[in-house]
């Protein structure tokens, strides 16, 4: 065919930097690894990787949710707030209905609060970022009223078992982390739904016009935001055995950091559950390390702020020779 | 009016490609103080891309611009207005936010120094004046809240703020009703007198005929008639402009009208405010149907009520004979429908997806499983690749945006073939596609008409309409007027149709009054070449049946009135077996632009006094329009 594309050599090209975004990513998590091993003797000790991992289940599973999000070409700043909520609204349930029945109430009221955000984005049009902004500042108010303002420290002590009875050797939190990421990518890789979220990020109109079912797909992540931060919630306040209101603070910043390093593009559209992990395991071995060589922490921000830029940079240098 | 002898704009030799489009390969034009210039074509013709080049918002690739007689190089829109060149967009560009009189003023915004309120106010004050519009504009209101016409006249004291010479309005009456078409054009006139060089930009003829006093025609990025003085041209003329006479060429490739398959979708006015009003037509199984008309006639928004993806607030839609009236484009999908929207790259293409999941994007909104189902299509798809010269399977993977359109309309079109439809909607299908594949595409739907699908597209190519389709409805001002073969029509009378008449409300309000008061039929046609153009017709039954209905093209003979046809207008002639009377009245707007005729079939031989209908007819016209 005379027609058929002329610029093969240029499909490989665009094949070539598609997928090294991730694979640069990777590279750079390596890198930082290795380097860290070196600056640090104390990096490599095998409690500090589980303490790693550790540190990355709460930020992990949130990113996730984000990750959804984003991929619709949303934003959801609830996140933080949302955690800190309907840990309190856990913490209260506990003794009235149990471990069972307090988690079951952080998720429920998790996912609620992502579909009254989903709502409104999706019927009424409104910007993602100023719904999530609204629902961060009551999720936030909420969650003091609700405790009073102080930390609930009466938790059942068997909510520890979640967090560090073994399954197969690993630590079930980091467990629960693994599941969710290897859920979360098998959906949105191999399944309708996970599809039209692409679809709906890339083009909404092309997907309108093929008949998808762009309104509920644009609902769905958010009700998966709300869910996984509370699960993140649950997590959390297992690990520290104590519910705090202001948990989460500033939880979405990271959870979008780790997105976007981990190349999700803000347009939605593009975007990893792969490459959020590794944006994840990025931010979560930079606090570490920089912990472990007795850096100011003050530093912490520059060094996060950082790479975020020179990732959305990467990013859009990408996509413009992608998309010319 | 004679033409002033140093024309004060001349554009010669004009080129201009777009990508691969060719928007100008040639286009002239010289406009002189004074006057109104008329800006012809067709859709696509380079009308507006020819205006854009003149007014900096476009740059030429090739080709001289003489202004007063010196070179002229617009880089940019502000360089075109210091120079005194304006344009009045067809969508107009201001700011919705702030008020009339900053709006007036926005290009004082790029010059140094205080802006003066006070003196602006005044300014705008004189200005309205003299268009003869002081009342008309509210100078502290927001622009967001004025209405299409109200925000053209701010355009225009925009452009009397720079002080402009030339001023192009660009399909200024494209969203204006009747009357504000009125008031705009005693604008122009009162801009005419003051010296002021207009180009108005259309493709509606009466309008042209109503306030221009020379035209240039333009034909595929040409110029084929060059400052033609509008008195010495008929609207015949221009359409014969317009269109070309190479026409021969068009019937070779007509397609075979085979019988007709049983009636697969019937629309009955259909009504989806606010561009479509009353459309209908039936599309039948195995047949290509055409939907003509001009851009902004309604057709897009008819194919878009019909997949769900608009409401419609009127008419039935029956879909084998069963009611249909779907709510959301899947509802259109599972009933067998697909559509291949206008615009590719924004209503089409999920541009960060593979070649592969653009094609199965169709299956995976019509999949009822949770998971892909992709590998249930895949014989499917190597079928559809071999037939359609489409990648093969290696580029499947590949990002469609490294596709030509042609292939990429191909790639959009396949999506749907994949889920077999009964009905294939498409709008627009070759647009931006080059030739070679046009007549690939051609080819593939008449493939999938062949197989018995039913196919309906809308094109403003009327060339492309009639080689493709068996049968043409055209639209225009969002209502069917005709149906028919397109064995009976050619380029020229489609645009005749075609074209949009603000008075059609109107005449046929007249129509019905005639036909009530005498019982007869009441028609009004344009006449051409032996043959009759009928454009509306209301009453007559019986032997007071003229022969023809509305959207009808007869030859003289071919209709039960061809002796009053033939016939001197003005009075009432029997036909020789003295079955029915007609009068013929030819009517003019009372700027005394033709109408075309208005003809009243009566029985019998005794008739009214001739002299009072075409008196009442004529006056009906004047205060109507």
């Amino acid at each position: 065919m005379p027609e058929a594309l002329a610029p093969t050599s240029r499909s490989h090209l665009v094949h070539r930097l598609a997928g090294r975004l991730e694979v640069r990513m990777l590279g750079l998590a390596l890198v930082v690894f290795a380097g860290l091993s070196l600056a640090s003797p104390y990096f490599l000790r095998s409690n500090n990787l589980l303490n790693l991992l550790d540190q990355s289940v709460v930020t992990g599973i949130t990113s996730v949710g984000m990750t959804f999000v984003i991929l619709t070409g949303g934003i959801d700043l609830s996140v933080g707030s949302v955690l800190g909520l309907t840990s309190v609204l856990m913490g209260l349930a506990f003794g009235k209905l149990g471990i069972a029945g307090g988690i079951a109430v952080a998720l429920l009221s998790g996912g609620a609060i992502g579909l009254f955000s989903g709502m409104l984005v999706a019927y009424f049009g409104l910007a993602s970022f100023v719904v999530t902004l609204g629902v961060m500042a009551i999720g936030r108010s909420l969650a003091y009223i609700c405790s009073g303002a102080t930390s609930i420290s009466n938790i059942p002590p068997a909510i520890n078992d979640l967090v560090y009875t073994p399954i197969l050797g690993v630590p079930s939190n980091v467990a629960t982390l693994l599941v969710i990421y290897v859920l979360a990518g098998l959906y949105l890789s191999f399944t309708k739904g996970g599809r039209t979220i692409y679809a709906i990020g890339s083009n909404q109109e092309a997907a309108r016009a093929a008949g998808l079912s762009v309104l509920f797909y644009s609902v769905l992540p958010y009700v998966v935001s709300g869910a996984l931060a509370a699960a993140a919630g649950v997590l959390l306040s297992a690990q520290v055995m104590s519910i705090d209101p202001l948990a989460g603070t500033a939880l979405e910043l990271d959870a979008i950091a780790a997105v976007v390093i981990g190349g999700a593009s803000l347009y939605g559209g593009r975007g990893s559950i792969l490459g959020t992990l590794i944006g994840v395991l990025i931010m979560v071995m930079i606090r570490n390390g920089l912990n472990l060589l007795g850096v100011n922490p003050f530093w912490q921000g520059s060094a996060i702020g950082g790479i975020i830029i020179a990732a959305v940079l990467v990013e859009r240098l990408v996509s413009t020779r992608v998309r010319g | 009016m004679p033409a002033p002898p140093a024309p004060l704009l001349v554009a010669q030799g004009i080129e201009k490609t777009f990508d691969q489009t060719r928007a100008l390969a040639g286009a002239s034009v010289e406009v002189s103080a004074g006057e109104v210039h008329g800006l012809l074509g067709a859709n696509g013709a380079g009308k507006s891309t020819l205006s854009r080049v003149i007014s900096g918002h476009v740059r030429r690739d090739r080709g001289t611009l003489a202004w007063r007689g010196a070179a002229l190089d617009p880089r940019s829109p502000r360089d075109a207005l210091s120079a005194g060149i304006a344009m009045v967009m067809q969508e107009t560009t201001l700011a919705p936010d702030l008020s009339v009189l900053e709006n007036i003023f926005l290009p004082e915004l790029a010059q140094p120094g205080r802006l003066r309120p006070a003196l602006q106010r005044q300014r705008a004050r004189d200005i309205l004046e003299s268009l003869g519009q002081h009342a008309a504009l509210p100078l502290g209101s927001e622009v967001r809240r004025l209405s299409a016409a109200q925000r053209q006249l701010v355009e225009i004291a925009k452009a009397l703020a720079v002080d402009a010479t030339l001023i192009i309005f660009d399909e200024p009456t494209a969203s204006l009703s009747p009357g504000e078409v009125e008031r705009l054009f005693d604008v122009m006139t009162r801009l005419r007198a003051a010296g002021r060089a207009l180009v108005f930009v259309s493709h509606r003829l009466e309008e042209v005929f109503a306030v221009t006093d020379r035209v240039t025609v333009m034909r595929e990025g040409r110029t084929v008639g060059g400052s033609l003085p509008t008195a010495s041209l008929s609207q015949s003329d221009i359409v014969r402009l317009m269109v070309g006479q190479d026409l021969g060429r068009i019937y070779a490739e007509r397609p075979a009208v085979h019988a007709a398959g049983e009636p697969v979708l019937e629309v009955r006015h259909l009504c989806a405010p606010p561009r479509v009003r009353d459309v209908s037509f039936t599309l039948h199984r195995g047949e290509i149907l055409g939907l003509g008309g001009l851009v902004g006639a309604g057709r897009s928004e008819t194919l878009e009520a019909l997949f769900g993806l608009r409401p419609h607030s009127g008419g039935e839609i029956r879909l084998h004979g069963k009611a249909f009236s779907p709510r959301r484009p899947a509802d259109a999908i599972r009933a067998g429908i697909g559509f291949v929207p206008e615009d590719r790259r924004l209503q089409s293409i999920v541009p960060d997806f593979s070649v592969r999941e653009n094609l199965l994007l169709g299956h995976l909104s019509a999949y009822r499983g949770f998971g892909l189902g992709y590998a249930t299509r895949d014989a499917r798809v190597a079928e559809l690749l071999r037939l359609l010269g489409l990648p093969n399977e290696r580029l499947l993977d590949a990002n469609m945006l490294n596709f030509s359109g042609g292939m990429q309309q191909k790639i959009i079109i396949a999506r749907w073939l994949l889920l077999d439809p009964r009905v294939l909607l498409l709008d627009e299908p070759t647009k931006g596609v080059d030739i070679v594949t046009r007549s690939s595409i051609y080819a593939m739907l008449q493939e999938v008409a062949d197989r018995g699908a039913a196919v309906l597209v809308v094109s403003s190519d009327f060339e492309e309409l009639l080689r493709l389709c068996s049968r043409i409805a055209v639209v225009s001002d969002g209502a069917t007027i005709a149906e028919m073969e397109s064995a009976v029509l050619d380029e020229a009378k489609l645009t005749l149709f075609a074209a949009p008449r603000s008075s059609m409300a109107a005449n046929a309000r007249l129509l019905a009054d005639l036909s009530e008061e005498t019982g007869g039929a009441a028609f009004w046609a344009l006449r051409d070449g032996g043959r009759l153009f009928c454009l509306n017709r209301v009453g007559g039954t019986g032997v007071s049946d003229p022969g023809f209905v509305a959207g009808a093209t007869p030859r003289f003979e071919e209709t039960r009135i061809p002796a009053a046809l033939r016939s001197a207008p003005g009075t009432f002639v029997a036909e020789p077996d003295g079955q029915r009377s007609t009068l013929m009245a030819q009517v003019h707007s009372h700027r005394g632009h033709d109408l075309g005729w208005i003809g009243l079939t009566v029985p019998g031989v005794t008739t009214p006094d001739a002299a009072t209908i075409v008196r009442r007819v004529q006056d009906a016209i004047t205060s109507n329009i």
